[in-house]
């Protein structure tokens, strides 16, 4: 303790700078000269030319124009182009102005944050307020924001702008990722571990583009992270704490509430109607359970309530317990006519719930709390083996002078957030230009987005990606100018090596927009979509599993874009699952693209195909021209037409001609 | 390699200009996805018992706890942790007998009867372990090496490193309680950051066995061949030659179509036999379902899927292992709904010659305590539990590691989970650091930093 006081002391004294442990430094003093931890290099480029042209020539001929534009509205609003008409420059500034454009990165952004709307685990609830977060993101990339504020909005919106409710909506990145929320007895500090194992793999991940997780339990030999480093981090976060913080005023809040007591006075008759029923069985099953209970138990409930001692009280709490039966031991025992009724009565219940009025607006946020707990270096990442203790702090192989950061529990993030936007900071501008290039162009310049460190991949143009981080940087971190060069290179611009397939969003959103099914509303709370019964029978649940999925009233609310649909980490919708969506459990930087026969199955025969061909089929009258129009953009080949015309001959309806333009390899991949 | 060669040799058959890029493609996949070593097992099903069997109840017997039925678990076992309770419970004596079976003589209680005639066949690992309290966390543990959601599930690695050995069905079936889901839900066949290929597919008896198999009402198999043939014939025109990865979207389609017919048949039990019925139980109330699911884990791997994965117990507590109060009651029920299958689908696979290749695994997420809870139920003991394998070059017929006298802990040879996926994947020629995929920087790996194959169960 006393030697913790001087050296705390000695830190303050001496402008806060902690000290380094020589150890510590020499296992990484090596590995500063890696090319990740250098400044980027910019170089010059001539006058007159496109930067990328010059830097990362096109290796193969440009594409025709119409395939190019269909590609770009692929790329840039997740769907096939409404509008192809003027140049390709005009249709990009269209596009990138369009709210879509927002909407796709959106979803790429939320992807890497493992974004979802549940917790996740065996109870996987829904999180009210989390949709907040994913609204502000769309918001931000259709606002152009500089990337710079974005980040320090997200990761400590609450100690850099206090009082600013977007900020303070912003932090929920620290929450984005799976959590496990269970009864019985918990393990406070795994638990806590686990949250931290979560934000700081998040933080490190997406704007570092470092993997962390390697030295939660040990140094790596060629990594230059410590397992130091890891904890320090960790006690960047000692003091953060989960918390949803009501951003709605009075009124608002009191206008929810009243509407929550109309709506609960609604469903009281309900409610108490089947008490009603149920009571005689409850009561039944007491009777009938009471004679099987252990002998401890029966004899502590003949003893008066208040006469109980403490032990007794606990043995009268089990015994209650075992004397409540589950829902299914009830209905079991109640006879058929009223467990009709019953059901009907549970079926309004669900009904009216359907209008249940939202509660007043939360942010689903963190909260810097005053005293920062403890943080250790922990043996094998194990909490019970705790190691020495370690201050906040950054990874030593990057570390430059972090001021009195480590000492004040409150304001650590946005220390954390300052250190992070520093222009001077090497890898968040470099990690996020690969990013913009891995979208556009399918393949990272280090193809390894998440992991620039020793381990990862190397840069495939070390000046491609220096310029594009420089300019990033001078430009006032303008993600629409990166995205914008991108997009007017000849590299984007020429003939695809190998065809990118849509993915599952693409997929599902290409397909509501050509049927014409599409409900562009953005924001607000997530939506379900029906599911199978197979997919509805897995849904966990110990309780009676009778409104496990309700679907929204206004059927429309069915169709929206897939960014806005519920996200739940443990029910996965099948069509989605089948290419690739990822699992929202770890950082995904990049879609897999599988092949297998169960996508077939889906995209033929799911109820979602069967309607949307139907549909399509509807929108074009059958017609084969506009039905080629709209999926592909172009007009049909006399080829085609003679095809479409031998399918019609032998029985084949306009809804299968329909349902296989939207199977077809030219829809799915892009030109 | 039998396999591939004739999986080559049909796609050949059917391959015209495009299927043969597409099935080169698809073969080399298989080429990649070959096992390390020579393997003792072609295929697996994993028994998974919802809710956690007590091991001192079933092959685990303990005397003392009947010695000391009523009584504290002495001090000097220190504390006990449980989901509900901490041991300070008094002991509960098992309400079962136990017997010796067989040549080898290994004791089973009176609620196994019948898997206890297969116990020669058995190998059963008393000392295995998880780390947590918690039923979710635990059967991530088991399905996927870690207490996390996240990681992709053993038969999704075992898929990833072998392939198929099927053109017509998934590798990878999964088969839940009819009831609902275990706690952990789909991430127990989920194939979190490998590609969807690799989640594990359901599989339930009836007309429909795989989501989305059948054309949707009206539409008949002619139909819908027609609507594939265009689909097809468009898919040649939009495909270079070259590009493997949409030439084999075309074979993909072909499968999907090949699976309309080979699934249903793979699932249509009808055609058994009266008496290979009878023998799982099939027709009785209590056996019916699983005894079905059992038999149907067989037809599969006989048609060459890869990893069957069953779950006795799921939604309503009532239908599940978990039993906190009414142990008597509850494990009465659930051996009562699995012995006779379970039994069945060993001595099945043993006539046809299949348990040779088919490693069968019987487990849970973890035991049950000594102690009691609620006077007659036990709380989670995830210290040290039974666990046991068959067929797919185990060496039956033997008992390894062991609990103390009161079963609470495993002592001597503990066994975690990363022991008993490195076993797994032993046995299926697969070697635990070569299967490995590069995910966010870290090569992942199921048994994570390695674990040790327990050599006394083959050999």
């Amino acid at each position: 303790m006393k030697r913790l006081l001087v050296s705390l002391l000695c830190v303050s004294l001496l402008g806060g700078e902690p000290r380094v442990d020589p150890k510590e430094e020499a296992l990484v003093a090596k590995r500063r000269s890696y090319w990740a931890f250098q400044a980027p290099v910019r170089v010059e480029i001539p006058a007159g030319v496109h930067p990328i042209d010059h830097l990362e020539p096109a290796k193969r001929p440009p594409l025709e124009l119409a395939k190019l534009k269909r590609r770009l509205a692929l790329d840039l609003t997740g769907m096939p182009p409404k509008d192809v008409s003027g140049s390709y420059e005009a249709m990009l500034e269209r596009l990138m102005a369009s709210p879509r454009y927002g909407e796709r990165w959106g979803q790429k952004w939320l992807d890497l944050v493992r974004y979802a709307d549940t917790n996740g685990y065996e109870l996987d609830a829904e999180r009210e307020h989390a949709w907040r977060y994913r609204d502000y993101v769309i918001r931000s990339f259709n606002a152009n924001k500089p990337f710079q504020q974005f980040l320090r909005e997200q990761i400590a919106g609450d100690e850099l702008f206090p009082g600013d409710k977007e900020a303070l909506v912003a932090t929920g990145f620290w929450r984005a990722g799976p959590r496990h929320v269970v009864g019985g007895n918990q393990d406070e500090e795994q638990n806590r571990q686990e949250d931290l194992i979560e934000m700081t793999h998040a933080v490190s991940a997406t704007f570092m583009g470092l993997t962390m997780n390697c030295a939660r339990c040990h140094n790596h030999k060629f990594d230059p992270i410590l397992q130091a480093d890891y904890y320090r981090l960790q006690a960047i976060l000692a003091a953060t704490e989960f918390r949803e913080v009501q951003i709605a005023d009075g009124e608002e809040a009191q206008a929810a509430d009243e509407a929550r007591k109309r709506h609960e006075a609604k469903l009281k008759p309900i409610v108490d109607e089947i008490k009603a029923i149920e009571k005689p069985y409850r009561e039944q099953f007491r009777r009938d359970k009471l004679p099987t209970l252990d002998q401890q138990f029966r004899e502590v409930l003949e003893i008066a309530k208040e006469k109980r001692t403490e032990e007794q009280k606990r043995l009268a709490k089990e015994a209650e317990r075992q004397l409540s039966p589950t829902w299914d031991e009830v209905v079991a025992l109640i006879p058929p006519e009223l467990k009709a009724k019953r059901a009907g009565l549970r079926k309004r219940m669900h009904e009216i719930n359907l209008d249940e009025p939202a509660p007043p607006a939360h942010a689903y946020s963190v909260f810097t709390v005053d005293e920062a707990r403890k943080t250790h270096v922990l043996k094998v990442g194990d909490h019970k083996h705790k190691l020495q203790e370690v201050e906040a702090g950054l990874p030593l192989v990057l570390k430059r002078d972090l001021g009195d950061f480590a000492l004040d529990p409150r304001g650590r993030r946005a220390g954390l957030a300052n250190w992070l936007a520093d222009p001077e900071n090497p890898l968040v501008a470099r990690v996020f230009v690969n990013r913009v290039w891995q979208f556009r162009m399918g393949q990272g310049i280090v193809k390894t987005m998440n992991d620039f460190g020793t381990l990862g991949a190397r840069p495939s143009n070390l000046k491609l990606l220096d310029w594009l981080a420089t300019e990033f940087v001078r430009s006032g971190y303008n993600v629409k100018h990166i995205d914008r060069l991108i997009l007017t290179s000849k590299a984007y611009q020429q003939q695809a090596e190998r065809r990118r397939r849509m993915d599952s969003d693409q997929l599902r959103d290409s397909i509501l927009a050509v049927s014409g099914m599409l409900n562009p509303k953005m924001g607000g709370r997530p939506v379900k979509t029906p599911i199978e019964p197979e997919i509805y029978d897995i849904i966990f649940t110990e309780a009676e599993p009778d409104n496990l999925w309700p679907l929204p009233k206004d059927r429309s609310e069915m169709y929206r874009r897939t960014v806005y649909v519920l996200n739940r980490r443990t029910v996965r919708l099948p069509m989605l699952a089948n290419f690739d969506q990822p699992d929202t459990m770890s950082s995904c930087p990049e879609r897999a693209t599988s092949t297998h026969a169960l996508q077939g199955l889906t995209m033929l025969n799911s109820e979602f195909m069967q309607e949307q061909a139907k549909a399509f089929a509807g929108r074009t009258g059958g017609d084969v021209a506009k039905a080629n129009e709209l999926a592909l953009g172009r007009a049909p080949s006399e080829a085609e037409k003679r095809q479409a015309r031998e399918f019609s001959k032998k029985g084949g309806t306009a809804e299968d001609y329909h349902l296989a333009l939207l199977n077809r390899n030219e829809f799915i991949y892009l030109p | 390699m039998n396999s591939f060669i004739s999986r080559r040799n049909v796609l050949r058959a059917s391959a015209q200009g495009f299927g043969a890029v597409a099935a080169e493609w698809l073969l080399q996949r298989e080429l990649q996805a070959a096992p390390h070593f020579a393997p003792k097992a072609k295929s697996v099903i994993f028994l998974f018992m919802v809710g956690a069997p007590s091991s001192m109840d079933t092959f685990d017997p303990k005397p003392a706890l009947n010695k000391y039925h009523g009584q504290p678990l002495p001090a000097s076992y220190g504390k006990v942790g449980g989901q509900f309770t901490d041991g300070s419970n008094p002991l509960l004596g098992s309400p079962w007998e136990f017997k010796r079976y067989g040549k080898s003589g290994i004791p089973v209680s009176g609620l196994m009867p019948h898997t206890a005639e297969c116990v020669d066949d058995i190998c059963f690992v008393r000392s295995f372990y998880t780390e947590s309290v918690v039923h979710a966390p635990a059967m991530y543990q088991v399905h996927t090496g870690r207490i996390l959601m996240g990681y992709p599930s053993m038969g999704s690695w075992v898929t990833y490193g072998l392939g198929n050995a099927t053109d017509n069905l998934p590798a990878y079936v999964v088969m839940p309680q009819p009831e609902g889901t275990p706690e952990g839900g789909t991430p127990c066949w989920g194939s979190a950051f490998l590609p969807a290929v690799h989640q594990g597919t359901l599989l339930r008896p009836g007309p429909t066995p795989i989501l989305h198999l059948k054309p949707p009402a009206g539409v008949g198999p002619e139909r819908q061949r027609r609507t594939l043939d265009l689909i097809q014939e468009m898919n040649r025109m939009d495909t270079n030659p070259e590009d493997s990865e949409m030439a084999a979207r075309i074979a993909s389609y072909e499968l999907a179509f090949k699976m309309q017919s080979s699934a249903p048949e793979a699932v249509d039990i009808a055609k058994e036999p009266e008496h290979i019925r009878k023998m799982y139980g099939i027709g009785e109330e209590r056996t019916n379902d699983f005894g079905t699911r059992c038999l149907l884990a067989r037809r599969m791997v006989e048609r060459g899927v890869r990893f069957v994965q069953i779950y006795s117990g799921g939604g309503p507590v009532s239908i599940q292992w978990d039993a906190h109060s009414h142990l008597k009651e509850n494990h009465e029920k659930m051996c009562g709904l699995t012995d006779q299958p379970v039994a069945a689908l060993l001595k099945d696979l043993k006539q046809r010659g299949l348990l040779d290749t088919t490693l069968v695994i019987w487990g849970s997420e973890f035991g049950r305590l000594p102690t009691s809870e609620s006077g007659n139920g036990r709380d989670h003991n995830p210290h040290g539990y039974t666990m046991w394998f068959a067929g797919g070059g185990v060496k039956g017929g033997q008992i390894i590691g062991e609990t103390d006298e009161f079963g609470l802990r495993g002592v001597g040879e503990r066994y975690h989970m990363r022991d008993f996926h490195a076993t797994i994947l032993h046995l299926l020629g697969l070697d635990q650091h070569k299967l490995w995929y590069l995910h966010n920087g870290r090569h992942e790996k199921l048994t994570d930093f390695g674990g040790t194959p327990i050599a006394k169960v083959y050999s």
